[in-house]
């Protein structure tokens, strides 16, 4: 389970995250909704330990610690640089090995993961030249290496083809099922609907609102998750 | 340790594959080598005073090779990481900053000292077959000496190379900067042959300078005290772990997340 509580975080003059609480269950993915800007990834930042917040606190399975929360999380963020020269193996292997799994584990869990993101035909080949989605699926793997029980995704599904959307939210549904917390952020309300057992809407770095969707519609009175965004959001501003 | 162990042996194993950047590196270390054979040949280098033209000319191009063997890597391995958005990734893992930056530290030395002995190896070859006086040392002495004065100053290269380009943010730009570092050894190096009395109290706490000294003076048989030699190693290996030290919390994760 990851808790927020009454995060803040400035940079400079620019208030990023103003008092931002929530809380993402095990077993449930945990949608954080926000126009560009809102600081979806600053506080997802800080909730991986990347960010010291400037106030408020954060806690993953327990620990609170910025390293103890390093390792209990997968993170894929906005970064998803590769090694080039390295093959997709060797690319999840080596975050494997900094994650501190021992060799007999470590290769165990490489093949599981290239198995489950269907990499094999690839999973030797070096990384340059690998399309988008593939790219993402060499990233994914590397961040899931150490089979951590929080995964946190910031906006994963940009420039991704149908099918490669289609495959990560076949992962990220078992992922659930296996009773994981995952976080991610986006702003394709769709991609949220449809996976989302909770959502959390920000605006100015601000808790807006959050529940299912069912609940925000209601509480909005709208009809769609996109309407309800509009209304809750445009109340903020 | 096992991180920084990790870390060296990753940068190591994905550097080797760079075949452009090792044929830069070692084009680079044989460069000394071929310029101080070329003059060797003029009629002008010939006796006592050819020599030591030669000998102080080699001695300005081992110091700069010292710091050329791993400026490729000590740029990918940092501001490479920036570009390429891996950097984040990497910080995400349990491992500190601190023993990340040791491990790139580790690899990075390792090429300085790859490209040290290409210059070395040049050099040998060039001096034994051309210069008209061999050097006053006998060879497993003038190792000793090379040893003691040039590997503390690859180790302490690579670490000012990791801290300027920890700084920046592409690898362009740190390129711009490590290239101007070059030339400190090198203005360092042409002071001593064109100052010779120069540095004649403080050589042995002056990196850089200090080697010069000790290199020149091994060559030409105006050797130097064992004492100043190690004074020396010690002063750089103290530079060597201040820069480590000024990277590792000179990282701004605030401004990382935002590249």
């Amino acid at each position: 389970m990851i808790e927020i509580q009454q995060l803040h975080k400035r940079f400079g003059h620019v208030t990023a995250v103003n008092g931002l609480s929530f809380t993402a269950s095990d077993g449930a993915i945990t949608g954080l909704l926000g126009a560009n800007g809102a600081g979806k990834t600053t506080a997802l930042g800080m909730i991986c330990g990347l960010l010291a917040p400037d106030s408020g606190a954060v806690s993953v399975g327990g620990a609170s610690s910025g390293r103890d929360r390093r390792s209990l999380i997968g993170a894929l963020l906005d970064h998803q640089g590769l090694y080039p020269r390295l093959t997709a193996r060797e690319n999840i292997a080596y975050f494997g090995e900094l994650q501190g799994l021992s060799r007999p584990a470590l290769g165990r869990r490489v093949r599981e993961l290239v198995s489950a993101l269907g990499l094999d035909e690839l999973a030797d080949r070096r990384v340059e030249g690998f399309s988008r989605g593939e790219r993402l699926k060499v990233a994914l793997g590397r961040a899931l290496v150490h089979a951590p029980q929080h995964l946190v995704l910031d906006e994963p599904t940009n420039g991704l083809d149908v099918a490669s959307i289609h495959s990560l939210r076949g992962l990220l549904r078992r992922l659930r099922e296996e009773g994981r917390c995952v976080v991610f952020s986006s702003h394709v309300l769709d991609q949220v609907a449809a996976l989302c057992d909770s959502v959390v809407i920000m605006a100015r770095g601000r808790l807006v609102a959050r529940g299912s969707v069912e609940a925000l519609c209601t509480q909005a009175g709208a009809a769609t998750l996109e309407d309800a965004f509009m209304a809750l959001t445009s109340r903020e501003a | 340790m096992r991180t920084c162990i990790t870390v060296a042996r990753k940068e190591l194993h994905d550097h080797l594959r760079d075949i452009r950047s090792l044929g830069s590196t070692v084009l680079y270390a044989l460069m000394g080598p071929v310029v101080v054979g070329v003059v060797s040949l003029s009629p002008a280098a010939s006796g006592p005073r050819g020599s030591y033209i030669l000998f102080s000319m080699a001695s300005v191009f081992v110091l700069v090779a010292a710091f050329t063997g791993g400026m490729n890597v000590a740029m990918d391995v940092t501001a490479g990481e920036r570009e390429r958005r891996s950097l984040v990734p990497l910080l995400l893992n349990r491992a500190s900053w601190q023993e990340i930056l040791v491990g790139k530290w580790i690899a990075v030395s390792i090429f300085a000292v790859g490209g040290l002995t290409v210059t070395l190896a040049g050099f040998a070859l060039v001096l034994a077959k051309d210069a008209p006086e061999p050097p006053a040392a006998p060879a497993p002495e003038l190792f000793a000496w090379m040893s003691l004065g040039l590997l503390p100053l690859a180790f302490m290269g690579a670490a000012l190379q990791l801290l300027i380009a920890t700084r920046c943010r592409s690898t362009k730009e740190a390129q711009s900067w490590l290239m101007v570092a070059v030339f400190v050894p090198m203005v360092a190096g042409m002071g001593i042959v064109f100052f010779p009395g120069w540095t004649d109290r403080w050589w042995m706490i002056m990196p850089i300078v200090g080697q010069q000294v000790m290199i020149a003076g091994s060559l030409t048989g105006n050797g130097v005290s064992l004492l100043a030699g190690l004074t020396l190693a010690g002063t750089s290996a103290a530079c060597t772990i201040a820069a480590l030290l000024a990277g590792s919390v000179g990282l701004n994760q605030d401004d990382v997340l935002a590249d």
